[in-house]
């Protein structure tokens, strides 16, 4: 039943990999450097800096999370199909510890008791409040920030244990190294699941303190998985345009990533669905404020643009094979897919601007592009001096020789 | 390389003169066995008594009035609806195992995807048995159709309730389909196999003359396929369709976003457990030890501690959720049911579901087939408690502490609970008796004698 | 060679060729033999097997079945006739309000559309994959060779039939032979049994057809004719009551009614309204001078028949009760000549009329206005009587009555 095939293949970055840290970590530097001089100089106590950041980073953190997701999860489900391209996702998901200094910029002025993006940060607003002051015990900064070491402490821990026994494993190709990486991703997967659900409760539910939803933690999730596929694909397809991993990567493997992409595109809508038909049927005013914000005004053209942009059309575009076995044709959903969760992360943080008119800001292009790039620097950082394949494991002669039904 | 037992039993050399002649003689042999063991006829002895008790507790309520129940104001809805959705949980293992496995390509599940989707059917039809008799005037259900009719009188369909009716209907008719389906090529063994002529007359009605063509099979894995793709988001839509039956209203407790996955993962974890629960015995007196192997078992138990966790994962959610929203209707069902009149109840509920399914982290214990069994039938006791708790006790301490009252079940409650298992366990012995009741074709597709070596490949 | 029925022995040997029947132990065989046949160019043959065999769809050249397509047009009827269900019975044929949701309640009509979607393409997906593939399909020539049984066991096999413009017997059997089948046998055509329906299940198809019309004729019967015997009503479902309804007859009364009147000299219970001052606004026979001791002088109460003054009065009355109120605008615009005006509330007559008249003309009306009794508590008319008082005082105000500190704005 098991058919294998042999590792033939270009699959070291070498210089390829310094350049691109070079190139996209200067990117970087300086677009953030832009967007701390245009955020400190707008003179609005950081407001739009703040929720621009705020975007940016969690667009960026969804997928670099997705990857460390991802990871646990083929080695805990011991699936063989994703042998060839779990190196490169490893990649990205040791950039935790990187994420984790860029979010000092949103948790400085929390400790400050600047409240432009989190209300309940400033204690003037809170005192005023009664529902915020009850809820004080579990938002406030000394909390907030010991909430965040912790998660960003596990994640860097399991990424960094994951990163380094697969790097062992190219060394000695030991049986024994894949047998613990799925111990790991046991309990790994059970933190996973709770961190990821009480960040999104954290750094985004929080940002609109008087609303609350059970589904939100799962909602975030959705959007992470379908973001971090059509990330991989499209990475998978800039190497092979360097050409690297060009006989190892087929269609076969973007069939089956476009296959979650596309499941996870129709999860999303459930999830979506679930959480805002059940607000709507009970019309409880405490928990349709949220929605009313989102259906205001130029909003409404968002929430309308997310009905039909992030499920209607791409349902339609992903259903047939053909698609998701054609590089040129996933890319480009892949390209749409992850325009769609910038919108869906716009459309959940943006409305507490405040403004009925769409609060489009430079600030939100330039925090974009300095995170990512500093992102794609940092895997490249780590993809200088190793395989981009893991290539003693055991099961990899069966990953690329896989047929999809 | 490692046992074969330890991973696939599929990976080891092939067993006798041909194992597929194998596989087809020990299963077929099941349902064309003049006598079958005398455990089954114990078991059906039992189980039917129960059912006739099920039969005849409707029928004394049909009589009495829903008053021969518990239901009173406020738990209106008592014990019956909490049997419907328990039995509509149990049902979706069954299409789990045949639709999201295949699409996950996990072959070790055509050992057990046939009696699956057969306890799936049976457990929806025990499902559905409740609304129609739970509604008081039990001689209007056609009312629940879009049936024309001079009085322009239609469904409401604006009403969690009437999407119940579709989306069982649907899950019931799409189930049975599949099951049929998948049936076909194995029913074509058993009337190519039979001696006797009525035998062969009806099996042979049921193959509907099918006799392996590849082209035909062509259409055949393309049409299982797709069912599989359709079932998928199916499986899903249904438990959490029931879910909003509760999570629509204003209650506390019942109105949560997290509910549809929640019922979800809880539907597959009590579903797994009932598979568990059938499978364990069934693989000791049907004599299927080596199809159904401890890898299974292991692969079930593993399921059921990941979605245990999910379930526990959303009891965490409404806690904690409960707390942060400051609204102190949420916040006190939440304390009344961890602390208050039905505190024992919840705590049975989060110990047979987030607690007892972690045993499952360990190997040890995921191959001890006592343990694993006792897990499934602690799991079923608390996927059955977890409904009750949801809907009893949040009717039971609503809004105004005037309207507060304390369900009591009645004797014909535990008579039609019980009874309910009767009708399951007789309509599944049934089945066992016989139809195939492990996917012979699918099995043998998958068995390494299946593979083909081409001068291409190297083997 | 040929093995089949020892009945029809003559009729037997003059069955023609059906087609050629190779059989194989392995599936790697069978697609081997497959690719050999393809290759010579055959197109009226099939290959069989227990379970279907990796790679034989490329190796016999199958091309994809156009069943996705099918299915997704069955969806898609699904989904819009989901909507348009729920749309038509619920928007247009019988609109109804339920919770104050619209009328066309599209997240609400989600889950049945999705349920629809799904269950049109499921059965499409069965039966349109049944019908593709000729099933049901009884009989078949196979089925009359013993060996072929073995097709859901263990062997597989191949089989060219005669009818192909390649068919060739000599030729065919020679290229059959070369892919090394267990055994190469022929299949002829079946001249042996039957393929006439059995006469005993004719009969019975005609009996139940005829019979299944009886119901339907009976309902046409029943709904094309009237009839004077009390319809069968299988369920009584308290449908017709045999209670007496208000407005009926019944001799058992004088008077032929069912319903009685009230028996004089009883009350409701709470509605004794002893209080002649507060109920009747009258002190010992005599209109009453002064509010009663239940309707206490105070701001409250002077607010309260404000704003119940501003309710009830206003609409006739007007804002500053001088009879100038929108419907008395109205009624004179409209000048029907039936129209009694309201009173100017400030006139002389009134400023000395005791407050219990006053009272009283609320609670029973006069004129063209009605007993607002029905409407208002005794209280709240009473706090409309003390407003009242306030209003006609402020008429005949000077500048002593306002309060010294705003004096100085109307000056």
């Amino acid at each position: 039943m098991a058919q294998t095939k042999s590792l033939d293949d270009n699959i070291r970055l070498g210089d390829d990999a310094t350049k691109v840290f070079k190139i996209a970590g200067g990117i970087g530097v300086v677009f953030l450097l832009v967007s701390f001089g245009l955020g400190f100089t707008a003179g609005d106590k950081l407001k739009q800096f703040l929720h621009s950041y705020l975007l940016a980073y969690i667009f960026v953190l969804s997928i670099t999370l997705g990857m460390l997701w991802w990871v646990a999860l083929q080695h805990l489900v011991n699936a063989k199909w994703s042998i060839v391209i779990r190196r490169v996702a490893e990649l990205f998901a040791s950039n935790v510890a990187l994420m984790a200094l860029l979010a000092l910029p949103l948790l400085v002025p929390i400790v400050l008791g600047n409240g432009s993006l989190y209300e309940w940060a400033n204690p003037t607003v809170v005192a005023a409040d009664a529902a915020l002051k009850a809820k004080s015990s579990y938002l406030n900064a000394g909390l907030f920030i010991a909430r965040f070491v912790f998660y960003f402490g596990f994640w860097t821990i399991l990424a960094r244990y994951l990163f380094k026994r697969s790097l062992e494993q190219d060394k000695t190709g030991d049986r024994k190294l894949v047998g613990k990486m799925a111990v790991a991703s046991g309990p790994g997967m059970f933190w996973l699941a709770l961190t990821i659900t009480f960040f999104a409760f954290d750094f985004i539910m929080s940002v609109q303190p008087h609303w609350y939803s059970t589904i939100f933690g799962v909602y975030f999730f959705a959007g992470m998985v379908m973001s971090v596929h059509s990330t991989l694909a499209l990475i998978l397809m800039w190497l092979q345009k360097k050409g690297r991993l060009v006989r190892s990567v087929n269609r076969e493997h973007y069939h089956d990533l476009g296959k979650m992409m596309f499941g996870f595109v129709v999860f999303w809508a459930y999830i979506a669905f679930s959480q805002f038909m059940l607000y709507w049927y009970a019309n409880i005013p405490e928990e349709t404020q949220w929605y009313h914000q989102r259906f205001d005004g130029d909003w409404k053209w968002v929430s309308a643009v997310l009905l039909f942009g992030h499920f209607v059309i791409p349902f339609f575009g992903l259903l047939s094979r053909h698609v998701k076995r054609s590089k040129k044709l996933l890319g480009f959903w892949a390209v749409y897919l992850l325009a769609m969760q910038w919108i869906d992360l716009y459309w959940l943080v943006m409305p507490s601007m405040g403004t009925t008119k769409l609060p489009f800001s430079i600030l939100d292009v330039t925090c974009l592009v300095g995170i990512a790039a500093l992102c794609i620097a940092g895997a490249a950082f780590q993809a200088r001096n190793v395989n981009l394949v893991p290539t003693k494991d055991h099961r990899l002669e069966r990953s690329l020789a896989f047929e999809n039904i | 390389m490692a046992a074969a037992t330890d991973l696939n039993p599929y990976q080891g050399p092939p067993v006798g003169e041909t194992a597929f002649a194998k596989v087809t003689n020990n299963i077929a042999r099941i349902a064309e066995t003049p006598r079958p063991p005398r455990a089954w006829y114990i078991a059906i002895a039992i189980s039917s008594t129960l059912a006739l008790a099920f039969f005849g507790s409707i029928g004394w309520v049909f009589w009495d009035g829903i008053g021969a129940w518990g239901n009173m104001i406020p738990v209106a809805w008592g014990w019956p609806i909490v049997n419907f959705v328990f039995w509509v949980g149990i049902g979706h293992a069954g299409t789990l195992i045949s639709a999201i496995l295949f699409l996950f390509r996990q072959d070790w599940r055509t050992a057990i995807n046939r009696f699956a989707e057969a306890m799936t059917i049976f457990a929806v039809i025990c499902a559905g048995i409740f609304p129609g008799i739970h509604i008081g005037r039990p001689w209007l259900p056609y009312w629940m159709f879009p049936i024309p009719n001079q009085m322009q009188m239609w469904p409401q369909f604006r009403s969690p309730l009437e999407w119940d009716v579709f989306a069982v209907g649907t899950y019931f008719t799409v189930s049975l389909l599949f099951w049929y389906m998948g049936m076909i090529p194995d029913l074509g063994t058993l009337r190519d196999r039979a001696v006797k002529p009525i035998r062969r007359f009806l099996y042979g009605l049921l193959a509907i003359g099918w006799r392996g063509s590849s082209r035909q099979w062509h259409r055949y894995e393309r049409a299982y396929l797709l069912l599989a793709a359709l079932a998928t988001p199916l499986v899903l839509s249904v438990h959490s369709v029931v879910s909003f039956d509760m999570a629509t209203s204003q209650l506390p407790g019942w109105h949560t976003t997290v509910f549809p996955p929640y019922f979800v993962a809880g539907a597959i974890y009590g579903g797994f457990a009932m598979v568990v629960v059938l499978a364990v015995p069934a693989r000791q007196f049907f004599g299927l030890k080596h199809l159904i192997t401890m890898w299974h078992v292991e692969n079930m138990a593993k399921i059921m501690l990941v979605t245990g966790s999910l379930v526990g994962y959303s009891y965490l959610m409404e806690f904690w959720t409960a707390w942060y929203s400051h609204d102190h209707f949420e916040s006190f069902t939440f304390y009344n049911r961890a602390f208050g009149t039905y505190a024992w109840a919840c705590w049975t509920m989060i110990t047979c579901n987030a607690f007892v399914p972690q045993m499952f982290w360990f190997k040890k214990v995921r191959r001890n087939l006592p343990l694993v069994f006792i897990g499934g039938v602690l799991a079923n006791v608390g996927m059955w408690f977890e409904r009750f708790i949801i809907i009893d006790t949040s009717l039971s301490r609503d809004f105004l502490p005037t309207s507060w009252g304390y369900f009591l079940p009645t004797p014909i409650d535990y008579l039609t609970l019980a009874g309910s298992f009767g009708l399951f366990f007789t309509l599944f012995l049934l089945f066992c008796r016989y139809l195939p009741i492990v996917a012979m074709a699918e099995v043998k597709g998958v068995h390494p004698s299946a593979h083909v070596h081409t001068h291409e490949e190297r083997s | 060679m040929s093995d089949t029925k020892k009945e029809a022995g003559k009729a037997v040997t003059e069955a023609p060729l059906h087609g050629l029947l190779a059989e194989y132990e392995t599936p790697t065989a069978l697609v081997e033999a497959a690719k050999r046949v393809r290759d010579a160019g055959f197109k009226k043959w099939d290959t069989y097997s227990p379970f279907p065999v990796h790679g034989i769809d490329p190796a016999m050249g199958i091309k994809p079945t156009i069943l996705p397509w099918i299915v997704l047009v069955a969806g898609l009827i699904g989904c819009g006739g989901g909507l348009l269900l729920q749309w038509w019975t619920n928007t247009y044929d019988y609109k109804w309000l339920i919770s104050g949701k619209p009328f066309f309640s599209i997240p609400a009509n989600i889950p049945i559309t999705f349920e629809m979607t799904i269950l049109f393409s499921a059965v499409t997906t069965l039966f349109a994959m049944l019908i593709l593939n000729g099933l049901p399909r009884h009989h078949h020539p196979l089925d009359l060779k013993k060996r072929f049984a073995r097709v859901t066991d263990d062997r597989f096999f191949l089989m060219v039939e005669a009818v192909d413009p390649k068919f060739d017997e000599s030729d065919t059997r020679e290229l059959l032979e070369e892919t090394k089948p267990v055994v190469l046998d022929e299949v002829l055509e079946d001249r042996v049994t039957s393929d006439k329906l059995p006469r005993g299940l004719v009969y019975a198809l005609v009996v139940i057809s005829v019979a299944a019309l009886v119901p339907f004729g009976l309902i046409a019967r029943a709904r094309a004719s009237t009839m004077r015997k009390t319809r069968i009503h299988i369920i009584p479902d308290m449908d017709s009551q045999t209670e007496y309804k208000a407005q009926r007859m019944l001799d058992f009364f004088p008077d032929d009614r069912a319903m009685r009147p009230q028996i004089p000299g009883t009350i409701a219970v709470g509605q004794l309204d002893a209080d002649d001052h507060l109920y009747r606004g009258k002190v010992n026979g005599a209109w009453a001078l002064t509010f009663p001791k239940q309707v206490p002088a105070t701001e409250a109460t002077m607010k309260r028949g404000q704003q119940r003054f501003g309710i009830y009065c206003t609409p006739c009355h007007g804002v500053a009760g001088n009879g100038d109120g929108m419907v008395a605008k109205r009624a004179t615009a409209l000048a029907q000549g039936t129209w009694v005006p309201p009173a100017n509330l400030n006139q002389d007559y009134l400023r000395v009329m005791p407050v219990g008249q006053l009272f009283n003309t609320i609670t029973r009306g006069i004129r063209n206005m009605p007993a607002y009794g029905p409407q208002i508590p005794p209280k709240d008319r009473w706090a409309i009587v003390m407003y009242m008082r306030a209003l006609q005082r402020s008429h005949k105000a000077t500048i002593n009555d306002v309060p010294a500190a705003e004096r100085g704005s109307l000056k």
